[in-house]
């Protein structure tokens, strides 16, 4: 493994174990610092969360339903980042510089309650952390839906709120708030980073069906697709609009077998993205077309095997492998791999992220007060290090500008590893991928 | 404009599907017909019928002994709730059957998802019959006809059971007028646990056969037991060539509706169900 | 009278819990918001409750009512068509009560298992409606957000319900409104019917209650809590989400009811606070995703062995002290008293023969190829006692059957007071006069020997259908007077407070007797009577019968000869489905076809 000498962060091999042990001791925190808090009106749940020597974060992810590996997921690489947080971690220093150990000082506790999928329960558990824990932040979601209704909420009760998963253009489109901040990649930037790899590698003459599902999150990616498609010459020649949760997809690629087209692109997310393209294999499809996939579902190449996925391209919020080029990167693979015996999906990877990029946003405000959290993060500073190289974000959508990957599927032959399911064909650079911030009607509101 | 070649895949499709629910719906259908118990845990028996062919096939990874053991598994754990469970409530009112199996029914589920996690499972299938034939103009996945070979296999299996055996002859007097029966003398406690065990069979059988096509998660029985329901409304409760006859009509419904608009193929289900209750609520071939 | 529902003590606890709940509650974890929610749901299962425990009606789709009412009223509010919050709340929860009676129309034709599966599929339509076609309108996966919250401006007076604790102290207050009004409902002669319809719908529907209707106004009424809950949760929440139209939802409702008790109003608010709480517990202590595990086994448990769930459990226990503590007397024959009331005058003048008042003319019946009834012309006249006797087999009881509208006719005519009554059904007959008492008892079980002739003297006062919700049954004029003659009567008046599953078999008989009479009949046919009674019992009943002859028409199946010839005016004997012969009781008793349709020959001695 190769050392980058990275300016400020001064990392060995060894210090990168250690703080891959994670300790939690209490005695490693320094003095807290005085946050004044006599300066700032209540709001939310300042100073009443921030009052004592801990923080909470409310982790509200799926671990039921549909989504539940990619909310396990999420959990881990949230509760991972918590830990480095209070151990003073040197990945997180790295990311965050003024965090020394916790934020601000204090201890960062959480917790963890199952949405199931489920909006309202999403709503339920998000609201019990913020009355009854407290939490200065709530994190996580899965699908847009949740995403959506939790955008709201933070803006109602003035507590702020990170998406992890979602992929509608809505969330820091129309249904964006002032409250909530999303670093995930999603429909346009998805759309704008695939296409011109797509347009070099497959060409410039395809005819493209798409199996679409049928919600917010579908539309939006078959929007971008196509937007961007047909503007590089690609035909789009059917769309077939599929029930979220259909468990046969046989009408649908019966169509598209039908349709004349050379390219399937799959807008499926999770379980359907994992039927449906099984089923596009058991038709004959991916034989005769390739197989796109927009937005790739975490864990979706280990569900559906590898023999299934090779030569499919995808984009993807991070993968693993990216860490031979970008240390940082390494270092989270390696403290999530040790920690959990896995390698992390992106799921993990956001909800790290995430966590990282808050306790940044406030550790620069110098107090838990919401609108100067806000402030911090609206501010246009560059985050010069982070697992993804330089990041910011961006003050009028509240979207995190940050690279796409764009994957392509590794025959099993290939696999130098069991999690070694995808080749990195292009990291996308974040700026050249995104619309205008009022593009999608964002709106945002008052910070009181 | 209507493409023909769908058109007639979907006919297809719809048969192959249809006979799928027939079969999972004519477990349903006696149990309720001889044992008056409408199981709501069914879907959960279907569900647990592709994880024990799943656990079957990760240890020998042959096809065959999957469909087996997950039959044979989920035949067993029916006998055994009917057993342990179902039958102190029999004398009991209906609503109390349709309750203790649909509380049942979620406990298998959450069993299975704290046993294995939510994430999907596959099992993919057999070499011999994977690949698609051609059949004429259109293209369909082997495996699909071989789903459709041995439902329409163990739909005659069944049919031998209920018409040619004397369990069977039983089964259909039972269904007819149970309390006769047991005043006749024969042993009705034990025909009422093979029954139990043969419907839970079914659905076990049903549930590997089809984990090929779609994934399995601890929720997969949930949607095909309201899809059961319907069979079993049009078809008539207790009849079993309703439930064949009801659920090729289903599966029809569900396929030629989705050619024209997916979204609404559940909803044409529903009205169809609905249908069947207002002009002839006994259904096709029920009785009562 | 013994309510159904009982009084004082429970509201005042039940106020006093709602009071003290969010100050200590969320000492143990169930902050005010949880609280809110339980509050909801609660309300949710009252109108469930008044169906499902109440009516016994299982529906597993009352998630329908729930998202329509939450749907209508947020995009009312959200869209700003309707300003006002309590307005709009109120026009998600008739839209709701609308579409419960559209839905219960359909629904309602059908009983049991059928039920359950019809309301699955409905609430599954409703689920995909709102996510497709309509999703313009509800925001399809999304839901509704920036639903507002209510608001009251009163000259200069202005409140805003925008803290956790002032929409709970609001949403406290509308659940307990809607627990007096649901108790109001259960307690009425509307409600009365009601756990008749649970316990025996045929009976009910026999003794005069259009039954269908009675279901569906009580269906309507739960799809209106349904609405009003639902409505309730997006304003709370200021979003509604889809998952209100999931038939999770739908199960969790049915779950927490029988875990909390059906059939107590007061079952689905444990229910509901049960399982929040431990949800929300068995995630803290570290249960992760088994916490429905949890659940799911308790449920089952609950459902085996304790069926009447927690709420249920807790009043029979109470009522079990009850009745230990009090003097049963023993059931003792003594001699009935003189009659002198209403009831027994039968609503008719005195004895005056002559007219006929019920006749059958040609009438047959065939099932297939038997002929159960071949050319059966029988007329009865007024103040009459007419016997029928046969063999076994001999089509009496399916004769029957056709007079009390039970049975359609495969031709012929049945005319009641003149009028052509034969495509007429059991109820509508019922309330013109003709009451039947049946050979095997059809009592209403778990109800006691007041509570039964309640409900016969309840449609005798208020015709086959009245939409009395909110008055109380006590307020039904001469009720409990004309209950009490009966009881004298029939010689249960210290049985009045007993279950049915605690008479004796003779005592059963008589309230079956009772039940028929209790209809106000003027005429009364009666299958088999004394089937079963021992000698003393016979002769008691024989004297009862006799008394009420006196003042009405009767017709009665027996196959003791001696005691109908004993009360009996003319005879009729029907022989395979035919009447023999009829006439006097010294006539019959001398006719040798009579004899030897019995058995089969005689021989002159």
């Amino acid at each position: 493994m190769t050392h980058h000498d990275k300016k400020g962060a001064g990392l060995t091999r060894r210090s990168a174990l250690l703080s891959g042990a994670g300790l939690l001791g209490a005695g490693m925190f320094s003095l807290p610092r005085m946050s004044f808090a006599a300066d700032y009106p209540p709001l939310g749940n300042f100073p009443d969360g921030a009052s004592g020597d801990s923080v909470f974060v409310g982790i509200d992810v799926p671990l039921t339903g549909t989504y539940a590996d990619a909310g396990a997921d999420e959990q881990k690489g949230i509760e991972l980042a918590i830990e480095h947080l209070n151990s003073g971690d040197p990945l997180i220093k790295a990311i965050s510089p003024k965090t020394s150990t916790g934020i601000l000082g204090k201890k960062v506790t959480s917790g963890v309650a199952d949405e199931q999928a489920k909006a309202n329960v999403a709503v339920q558990n998000a609201t019990q952390f913020i009355t009854q824990n407290k939490a200065m932040v709530v994190i996580g979601s899965v699908s847009s839906a949740t995403a959506v209704a939790l955008n709201h909420l933070a803006q109602d009760k003035k507590v702020l709120y990170l998406p992890g998963i979602s992929g509608s253009n809505d969330t820091t489109g129309k249904d964006c708030t002032r409250y909530s901040f999303r670093e995930c990649h999603y429909a346009y930037s998805a759309s704008a980073a695939i296409v011109p790899v797509l347009l070099k590698e497959l060409g410039k003459d395809r005819k493209a069906a798409y199996l679409t599902p049928d919600y917010t999150y579908g539309h939006t990616v078959y929007d971008s697709m196509t937007k961007f498609s047909e503007a590089g010459g690609w035909k789009t020649v059917t769309n077939q609009l599929a029930p979220l949760g259909a468990p046969d997809y046989s009408a649908f690629l019966l169509n598209i077998a039908n349709s004349g087209a050379d390219v399937l692109v799959n807008i499926g997310f999770g379980n359907d993205a994992v039927n449906s393209i099984k089923q596009a294999k058991q038709f004959g499809l991916l034989d005769k077309m390739t197989l796109v996939m927009p937005y790739l579902s975490p864990f979706l190449a280990k569900q559906v095997t590898p023999d299934l996925m090779a030569g499919v391209y995808g984009t993807t919020e991070f993968w693993w492998t990216y860490g031979e080029k970008d240390p940082l990167a390494q270092q989270f693979v390696d403290a999530f791999s040790k920690k959990y015996g896995y390698k992390p999906e992106w799921g993990a990877h956001a909800g790290y992220l995430q966590i990282a990029l808050w306790a940044n946003a406030v550790e620069t405000a110098g107090t838990f007060y919401p609108p100067e959290v806000i402030k911090a993060y609206e501010n246009g500073e560059h985050i010069k290090n982070s697992t993804l190289g330089e990041v910011w974000w961006r003050a009028a959508d509240h979207q995190l500008v940050r690279p796409v990957f764009v994957v392509k599927g590794k025959k099993k032959a290939d696999m130098k590893s069991d999690d070694d399911y995808y080749d990195i064909v292009e990291v996308v650079p974040g700026e050249g991928i995104m619309q205008a911030p009022d593009a999608f009607g964002c709106k945002l509101g008052d910070a009181t | 404009m209507l493409n023909w070649g769908n058109f007639l895949s979907q006919l297809f499709n719809g048969l192959v599907s249809g006979a799928l629910l027939a079969l999972i719906s004519a477990g349903l259908t006696i149990i309720y017909g001889t044992l008056g118990v409408l199981n709501l845990a069914h879907g959960a028996l279907f569900m647990l019928g592709g994880y024990a062919g799943f656990v079957a096939f990760q240890a020998t990874g042959s096809f065959v002994a999957a469909l087996v053991c997950g039959t044979l598994f989920v035949g067993l754990v029916g006998i055994v709730l009917e057993r342990v469970l179902i039958r102190y409530f029999y004398d009991r009112p209906d609503e109390d059957q349709i309750l203790v199996t649909f509380g049942l029914g979620i406990v298998l589920v959450e069993l299975v998802r704290v046993a294995f996690g939510s994430l999907t499972q596959s099992v993919p299938p057999p070499a011999w019959a994977a690949g698609i034939t051609p059949l004429g103009f259109i293209i369909y996945p082997t495996y699909r006809l071989v789903v459709f070979g041995i439902v329409a296999a163990a739909l005659g299996a069944l049919y031998l059971l209920l018409y040619k055996t004397r369990l069977g002859l039983v089964v259909r007097a039972g269904i007819e007028d149970a309390t006769m029966v047991d005043a006749l003398g024969i042993n009705i406690q034990r025909t009422f646990m093979l029954v139990f065990g043969i419907g839970a069979l079914a659905a076990g059988f049903a549930g590997i056969v089809n984990a090929p096509i779609i994934s399995i998660t601890p929720n997969v029985g949930d949607d095909i037991l309201i899809e059961c329901f319907v069979v079993v409304v049009i078809g008539g409760v207790g009849s079993f060539p309703g439930a064949i006859v009801g659920g090729i009509i289903a599966g029809e419904i569900m396929s030629v509706t989705s050619m024209f608009d997916p979204s609404y193929s559940a909803v044409m289900l529903f009205a169809a169900m609905a249908l069947v209750l207002v002009a002839r609520p006994q259904g096709l071939f029920g009785t009562r | 009278m013994k309510k159904l529902h009982s009084g004082l003590p429970g509201l005042v606890i039940l106020a006093a819990v709602l009071i003290v709940a969010p100050f200590v509650l969320p000492q143990i974890g169930a902050n005010t918001d949880m609280l809110s929610r339980i509050l909801i749901w609660g309300l949710f299962g009252l109108g469930f409750d008044l169906i499902f425990g109440y009516t016994g009606l299982l529906s597993f789709g009352q998630s329908a009512f729930y998202g329509t009412g939450g749907f209508v009223a947020a995009y009312l509010l959200v869209s700003h068509k309707i300003p006002d919050v309590f307005l709009g709340l109120a026009v998600g929860t008739i839209g709701a009560a609308l579409v419960g009676l559209i839905v219960g129309l359909l629904a309602l034709r059908r009983t049991g298992i059928y039920l359950a599966m019809i309301t699955v599929a409905f609430a599954e339509m409703f689920f995909f409606l709102e996510n497709s076609p309509l999703s313009a309108v509800t925001g399809g996966e999304n839901g509704l957000p920036n639903v507002p919250k209510p608001e009251i401006h009163i000259g200069s007076f202005d409140y805003a319900f925008d803290s956790d604790g002032r929409m709970y102290a609001l949403i406290a207050v509308i659940f307990f409104l809607g627990f007096l009004l649901a108790r109001r409902i259960v307690n009425s002669p509307f409600g009365h019917v009601l756990t008749a319809i649970r316990d025996n719908p045929d009976r009910a529907r026999a003794v005069g209650h259009a039954i269908q209707r009675y279901k569906l106004a009580a269906f309507v009424v739960a799809a209106a809590y349904s609405g009003l809950a639902g409505g309730l949760e997006g304003v709370l929440q200021s979003y509604m989400a889809p998952d209100a139209f999931t038939f999770d939802t739908s199960g969790q409702l049915v779950m927490q009811t029988i875990i909390g008790g059906a059939g107590t109003l007061y079952g689905p608010l444990i229910g509901a606070a049960i399982w929040l709480y431990l949800r929300s517990m068995l995630q803290v202590v570290g249960f992760g995703p088994a916490w429905k595990l949890v659940l799911g086994l308790v449920f089952v448990v609950l459902i085996v062995f304790l069926r009447r769930g927690i709420a249920g459990g807790i009043r029979d226990l109470a009522a079990y002290l009850g009745r230990h503590r009090a003097e049963e007397a023993p059931a003792v024959t003594t001699r009935t008293a003189a009659p002198t009331l209403r009831v027994v005058e039968g609503g008719g003048p005195a004895k005056s023969r002559g007219a006929v008042v019920l006749e059958a003319r040609h009438v047959e019946k065939r099932y297939g190829g038997i002929i159960a009834n071949a050319d059966i012309s029988f007329a009865v006249t007024e103040g009459e006692i007419r016997g029928i006797i046969g063999p076994n087999g001999a089509g009496k009881s399916t004769f029957f059957k056709m007079l009390t509208g039970e049975v359609l006719p495969t031709s012929g005519q049945i005319l009641l007071f003149g009028e052509d009554v034969t495509r007429r059904n059991v109820t509508e007959i019922s309330q013109m006069g003709l009451a039947k008492s049946y050979q095997i008892n059809q009592l209403f079980q778990k109800l006691t020997v007041r509570q039964n002739l309640n409900i016969a003297a309840l449609a005798r006062t208020r015709g086959e259908f009245r939409l009395d919700m909110i008055r109380h049954v006590d307020e039904v004029p001469n009720l409990n007077a004309d209950v009490a003659e009966t009881l004298r009567l029939l010689n249960l008046t210290d049985r009045a407070e007993a279950l049915v599953s605690e008479l004796a078999y003779g005592e059963k008989r008589r309230l079956e007797i009772g039940l028929a009479l209790g209809t106000g009949p003027r005429i009364l046919l009666l299958d088999e009577p004394l089937a079963g009674m021992s000698p003393q019992e016979r002769a008691d009943t024989v004297k009862l019968l006799r008394q009420i002859g006196l003042t009405r028409t009767m017709v009665i199946v027996e196959h003791d000869m001696d005691a109908l010839f004993g009360i009996s005016d003319r005879i009729t004997v029907f022989n395979e489905g035919r009447v023999l012969v009829e006439g006097t009781p010294s006539e019959i008793q001398g006719n040798p076809a009579v004899q030897e349709a019995y058995l089969g020959g005689v021989h002159v001695a």
